[in-house]
């Protein structure tokens, strides 16, 4: 493992950027840069799903990433939408306000090359509907906390359907209290109360479109 | 309808009062039969009665007696944990600005919403070194403004209302016969930080300044323990809710969780424990990897789970150390069916209930949309089910009905 993904996966900050600083200074190929902060999240996200990290390990690391990306992109000579590997439109449904699961997902979407339309928390139906429409992402992923949230993730799976692109987006579910009779209620493709298996979801998504 | 009301035949005769039979089963020991305390503020039972989150706090009269109907329609049980929707507040700003912000239906939310934490960056890195040198008290009377935008005045105003409130809501079910438990919640050091500076920032505090925080918890948490032992005494109701979620195993490893959790919690529950208070331990989310440590908490907690904790586990570790409580999670009973919830709440009482210590309850709150029939079903498992060997194989603590 490089110096620099090495110092990722172990929450070395000050480390981690001092290493991106000094290899953009010295003319290295950002890209590469990248591929070392990828695989240095990948590690974590292994070391997670074997439940030696935490949640705590994924937000650090996900900090980390983040201000290293912001160092290296604007060195990017390329177009960067060559590295994603997908797209999700993602958001807290209506009536609900808790932004915190939804937004360690949108970190984790990120890291794996997702790109992610955040719509943020209280979204109505029909906006999800909009944006679905106007990126024509395969993915919508529907969080919530609290039990009433379901009705309107039932909505909102609804207002897809009677758009007439239901089947081509794959609905995901997510939140502390969903069970299987949630997403059967719900009428969603996936549940997930784990954000790393929700990232994983969507990756399994992504393969069967692009063999479609 | 499952067999097991056929198998019982009828109602378990009943030998212990509501309060006894909780006490046993805090004492570990075992009880006439399980003891159910499903819990809800008023969201539940007014919802079914036709009430939308906006009417019940506009017209809480209607909602307090919507409250009790809906006890009784459920055919009773052992009691209410939580009296009402309020607070209990000690007279003192210190204590009500430590309250997290909320949105409230019809004004910050729909009409038929429930009240949400709004979770802000309130507090700044700056604020631990603050209360680390002032300490807590200090801080908040002269910082109270970061908190709540109001005059001093107003502020000790809404907490006198809301602690009024709470002894009103008292009254009226003891009028009705029916025992109330939490006489006050407060936060752990832990998650108060986590609520006012945010889970993303606060976790980064967690590693970029941990002294920091350590410093600033170590000032905090003797005013924790004094306002749930001024609470317990302004409500004349020895059961303090010590509010939980974010120091467990699903959010951080436990070289954190033994650092900024760990010490408070054991350092509060002795102290209340010693004061004659008994500590209800409300871990929400998975506590799975930290229940070896609950071992060394005194004797006399309720360690209550909201259905994200491995329960069956808990009984492994914990059982006949420390009074279980949970944990029928918010999802089955709005989306489950009777028969699911008969079936979970079965398992329950045969597994976890199984030498006593064991409180049936809902995994955190019974949620505004849960079906009747199946909080129904909760009770009345409880109420009718007698797993053989699992209860009645041991005398009952028939000396605990005069508590």
């Amino acid at each position: 493992m490089s110096e620099l993904a090495d110092a990722i996966t172990n929450l070395k900050e000050d480390e981690a950027l001092r290493i991106v600083r000094h290899r953009l200074e010295v003319g290295e190929e950002p890209i590469s840069l990248v591929a070392e902060c990828r695989r240095g999240m990948t590690i974590v996200g292994e070391l997670y799903r074997k439940k030696e990290y935490f949640l705590g390990e994924l937000i650090m690391s996900g900090e980390i990433f983040k201000q290293a990306m912001s160092l290296i992109e604007p060195k990017l000579k390329g177009d960067i939408r060559t590295e994603i590997i997908g797209q999700v439109v993602l958001g807290t449904v209506k009536g609900d306000i808790h932004n915190l699961g939804k937004d360690i997902v949108a970190g984790l979407l990120r890291i794996a090359g997702f790109e992610v339309f955040d719509l943020g928390a209280d979204v109505a139906p029909q906006v999800f509907v909009e944006k679905l429409v106007e990126t024509g992402a395969p993915i919508v992923g529907l969080s919530g906390l609290i039990t009433p949230s379901f009705e309107s993730m039932k909505d909102t799976v609804k207002a897809i359907e009677e758009k007439g692109i239901r089947d081509k987006v794959k609905v995901v579910i997510g939140g502390g209290i969903v069970i299987k009779q949630v997403k059967d209620y719900v009428g969603a493709d996936a549940f997930t109360r784990d954000a790393a298996e929700g990232v994983e979801m969507c990756q399994e998504f992504m393969k069967r479109v692009e063999k479609c | 309808m499952s067999g097991i009301y056929e198998e019982g035949g009828e109602v378990l005769k009943e030998t212990m009062t509501p309060r006894g039979r909780v006490q046993a089963a805090i004492d570990l020991q075992v009880p006439d039969r399980v003891p159910v305390l499903p819990f809800w503020t008023i969201y539940f039972a007014c919802r079914y009665k036709g009430m939308n989150g906006y009417q019940m706090i506009k017209d809480y009269e209607r909602a307090r007696q919507a409250n009790i109907e809906v006890f009784d329609e459920l055919g009773g049980f052992d009691g209410q944990v939580y009296p009402g929707i309020s607070f209990v507040f000690p007279d003192r700003l210190s204590r009500i600005i430590r309250e997290p912000l909320y949105k409230i239906p019809g004004i910050d939310l729909p009409l038929d919403s429930v009240l949400q934490h709004d979770e802000c960056e309130i507090l700044s890195p700056e604020d631990y070194d603050l209360i680390a040198d002032l300490g807590w008290k200090a801080f908040a009377e002269k910082y109270y403004g970061k908190f709540n935008s109001r005059p001093a005045s107003q502020i000790l105003d809404w907490g006198r209302r809301q602690t009024a409130r709470y002894m009103e809501d008292i009254k009226a079910w003891n009028e009705h016969g029916v025992p109330v438990y939490q006489g006050g919640q407060v936060f752990s050091p832990l998650m108060f930080f986590s609520m006012f500076r945010t889970l993303q920032q606060f976790t980064l505090d967690l590693y970029r300044r941990p002294d920091r925080v350590e410093a600033a918890m170590d000032a905090l948490v003797d005013d924790v323990i004094q306002d749930g032992i001024d609470s317990a005494k302004l409500t004349g109701l020895p059961w303090v809710m010590l509010v939980l979620e974010r120091g467990g195993s699903f959010y951080y490893p436990l070289k954190i969780f033994e650092r900024f959790e760990w010490p408070y919690l054991k350092k509060i529950t002795e102290a209340w424990v010693k004061a004659g208070i008994t500590p209800q331990l409300h871990f929400d989310q998975d506590w799975t990897l930290n229940l070896p440590y609950f071992k060394e908490l005194p004797k006399g907690c309720i360690c209550e789970f909201d259905s994200c904790t491995d329960i069956f586990k808990t009984k492994e570790i914990l059982g006949g150390i420390q009074c279980i409580m949970g944990d029928v999670s918010a999802s089955l009973l709005t989306y489950g069916t009777r028969d699911e919830v008969e079936e979970y709440c079965t398992k329950l009482i045969d597994v976890v209930g199984k030498g006593g210590g064991f409180i049936l309850s809902s995994g955190c709150n019974v949620p505004v949309d849960a079906k009747f029939e199946n909080v129904k079903a909760m009770i009345d498992t409880a109420k009718n089910y007698a797993p053989a060997g699992a209860l009645q194989e041991e005398k009952p603590c028939l000396s605990l009905e005069k508590r």
